[in-house]
């Protein structure tokens, strides 16, 4: 039997599958306007990469913003719970967790079996997320892809004191008309999330080991800039964009 | 429920509630906006207390008057006062809680130029004995100032015939508590929380009338279907203008089954004496009842009173509904969380505005604690 997490986020959606407690496949696509329609292009195509027939018996979980959209899906749960049981599920010696997605950033705490002891969300406000460093990115006319590599080259990061996502564009803005070097805002940009999310996890109760989830794990230098502010190592796995699409699959296996 | 669908008007749109009611009666409308100003006083002066609950426009006149870190219901209050939705008042008073609270009524008195206004500067502690006896002269002179202010004689009669109205009001409201404690499925959160807000906003013997028959309504359902799957929750905090933050909690899998709010049993819970000195009665009752945070007890009473209505009510988990800038609440969370985790009962936080909030934040984050606690 298969079983297929699809986690519709805000910027990207994504479908894992499980075969025997094994993933056996992977599928990622823009959400866009659309979120129904994503998790179902997503899923077809995660069948037709591995080769099943859409009438296989398999369990199906949808989590993320959009998981109550999905109307094949078995059951849908948070992405709290799914990155929980993703991240237990690539290491299951992780304790902590801290997830920056596409609109908003989370610190998970987990007990030894993988379960959520307890959780935290930022606010309604952009700032720490994908979408801040997609701004920035735009603001800075550089490929978000780029950011962590250019960053590490930093000699001297710049302050952005604004935790707001308008506010801290303007500020990034005239460090731009004053010549400093792209690098350093970069890095300065990192630092400012590194330091807002690593006040949400403390109140969530930080622990070790720890893992950071979600796409902006991606980025190395917001992941070395963060580790600075948590005095922590962090784990990412290959997976970290998945991580909530591949709990989503396995907890399908408990349906 | 039948007996409830009036109140959704009137709980929807209380100011032109109060409007009607002062053109059908022409009784004094007096705004308050906190659970300790003396309603039972109010009441007997022949006038009606009519708590104002904040503002669901836009804000941007009372942004000239206050702080970022001012809460939405003062904001909101003020922004209607300021826009002139509230010159039908013939009075305003402020019990002496919060400073928020308190500084608006300084902004009130300069900026607002319709009704009497009047403070009720109340102890901070409570649990001395020189609280007592300061309550019961403060509840005296609040006596006195408003029967210059409205040109009456409040008699100890009319008080008393206040205090029973009060009182059968508050043992109602406990009675339908009991009832969903019982049977949660007997009454949604959603129009229990309209039950008790409309309480403060009716004419208090209007609405008894309708709280008899939702009473009656609920003791013939209460033998029904008793939620089995659903988690039980107690909500703690301020105020909740956000009747569906509760159809929210049902969908997730959740049910309500107490609370300890200024918009709940923080309002209703305890019942005078109707023996004796009314002013020493309701002051008693005063020093008695659960505090809020803006008013100090005993170290351990907040969180002892939460931990015995979570026990109470069986539930497996706290759910803190913090009015984003309400300081008194934010600073009495951390004890409370810990109190609570030391009595192994899970809590969450929410933070929530006036203003309706992002929805699918705040439908992940109850959901994903139902989904912890199971």
């Amino acid at each position: 039997m298969y079983t297929v997490g699809i986690d519709i986020g805000s910027i990207t959606t994504k479908a894992a599958a499980l075969q025997h407690g094994k993933l056996v496949g992977t599928n990622l696509v823009f959400t866009g306007y659309n979120s129904a329609a994503a998790g179902k292009r997503v899923f077809t195509e995660l069948l037709q990469n591995i080769g099943i027939n859409e009438t296989a018996d398999i369990k199906i979980v949808a989590t993320g913003y959009g998981r109550s959209s999905l109307d094949f899906a078995d059951k849908a749960v948070t992405e709290i719970t799914c990155h929980a049981a993703g991240a237990y599920f690539l290491n299951d010696k992780i304790r902590f967790i801290i997830d920056i997605g596409g609109q908003d950033s989370k610190a998970i705490l987990l007990d030894d079996r993988g379960k959520v002891k307890n959780f935290i969300m930022n606010d309604k406000c952009a700032a720490g997320t994908g979408r801040f460093l997609e701004v920035m990115a735009r603001a800075l006319e550089i490929n978000l892809d780029d950011f962590g590599a250019l960053s590490l080259l930093a000699q001297n990061p710049a302050q952005i004191s604004s935790l707001c996502t308008v506010f801290a564009e303007s500020e990034v803005i005239s460090l731009i008309s004053k010549g400093v070097a792209r690098e350093n805002i970069i890095a300065g940009i990192h630092e400012s999330i590194g330091s807002r999310i690593a006040a949400l996890a403390a109140r969530a109760g930080l622990t070790t080991p720890l893992m950071v989830t979600g796409g902006v794990a991606k980025n190395v230098g917001l992941i070395q800039a963060l580790e600075k502010a948590l005095g922590l190592k962090a784990e990412v796995s290959e997976y970290a964009q998945l991580t909530g699409a591949i709990g989503a699959a396995v907890l399908a296996g408990n349906l | 429920m039948q007996a409830i669908n009036e109140l959704y008007d009137v709980v929807g749109d209380p100011l032109t509630y109060a409007r009607r009611l002062k053109e059908q009666t022409g009784k004094k409308i007096i705004g308050y906006m906190c659970t300790y100003a003396p309603e039972e006083i109010i009441q007997a002066a022949g006038a009606h207390p009519l708590r104002l609950f904040g503002s669901n426009k836009n804000i941007f006149l009372a942004d000239g008057h206050l702080q970022a870190y001012c809460c939405s219901l003062v904001r909101g209050v003020l922004e209607d006062a300021l826009a002139g939705d509230l010159n039908f008042l013939d009075g305003m008073i402020f019990p002496h809680t919060c400073d928020t609270i308190q500084r608006l009524s300084d902004i009130w008195r300069l900026n607002i130029s319709f009704g009497f206004h009047l403070d009720v500067v109340l102890p901070v502690k409570l649990n001395t004995k020189s609280a007592r006896d300061y309550m019961i002269d403060v509840q005296n002179l609040f006596r006195n100032d408003l029967e210059k202010a409205l040109q009456v004689r409040i008699t100890d009669d009319s008080i008393k015939k206040s205090i029973s109205l009060f009182n059968e009001i508050r043992s109602g409201l406990e009675k339908v508590y009991e009832l969903k404690n019982i049977n949660p499925e007997v009454i949604s959160g959603k129009d229990l929380s309209v039950l008790v807000r409309a309480a403060m906003i009716m004419e208090r013997n209007d609405y008894l009338k309708i709280l008899q028959n939702v009473i009656a309504e609920l003791e013939k359902k209460s033998g029904a279907a008793k939620a089995p799957g659903a988690k039980r929750l107690v909500l703690a905090g301020g105020i909740c203008s956000q009747p569906d933050i509760y159809s929210v909690i049902e969908d997730a899998g959740g049910v309500v089954v107490g609370d300890d709010l200024c918009t709940g049993s923080r309002y209703f819970a305890g019942i005078i004496n109707a023996e004796g000195d009314p002013i020493a009665a309701i002051a008693e009752r005063y020093v008695q009842r659960p505090v809020c945070p803006a008013k100090h007890m005993d170290k351990n009473a907040r969180a002892e009173n939460l931990i015995k209505i979570a026990k109470d009510g069986k539930a497996a988990g706290v759910i803190f509904l913090l009015l984003k800038f309400c300081d008194p609440h934010a600073f009495d969370y951390p004890d409370l969380k810990e109190a609570l985790a030391r009595a192994s009962i899970p809590s969450l936080l929410l933070e929530v505005e006036d203003q309706p909030q992002a929805q699918g934040q705040l439908k992940t984050r109850i959901e994903a604690f139902l989904e912890t606690i199971s």
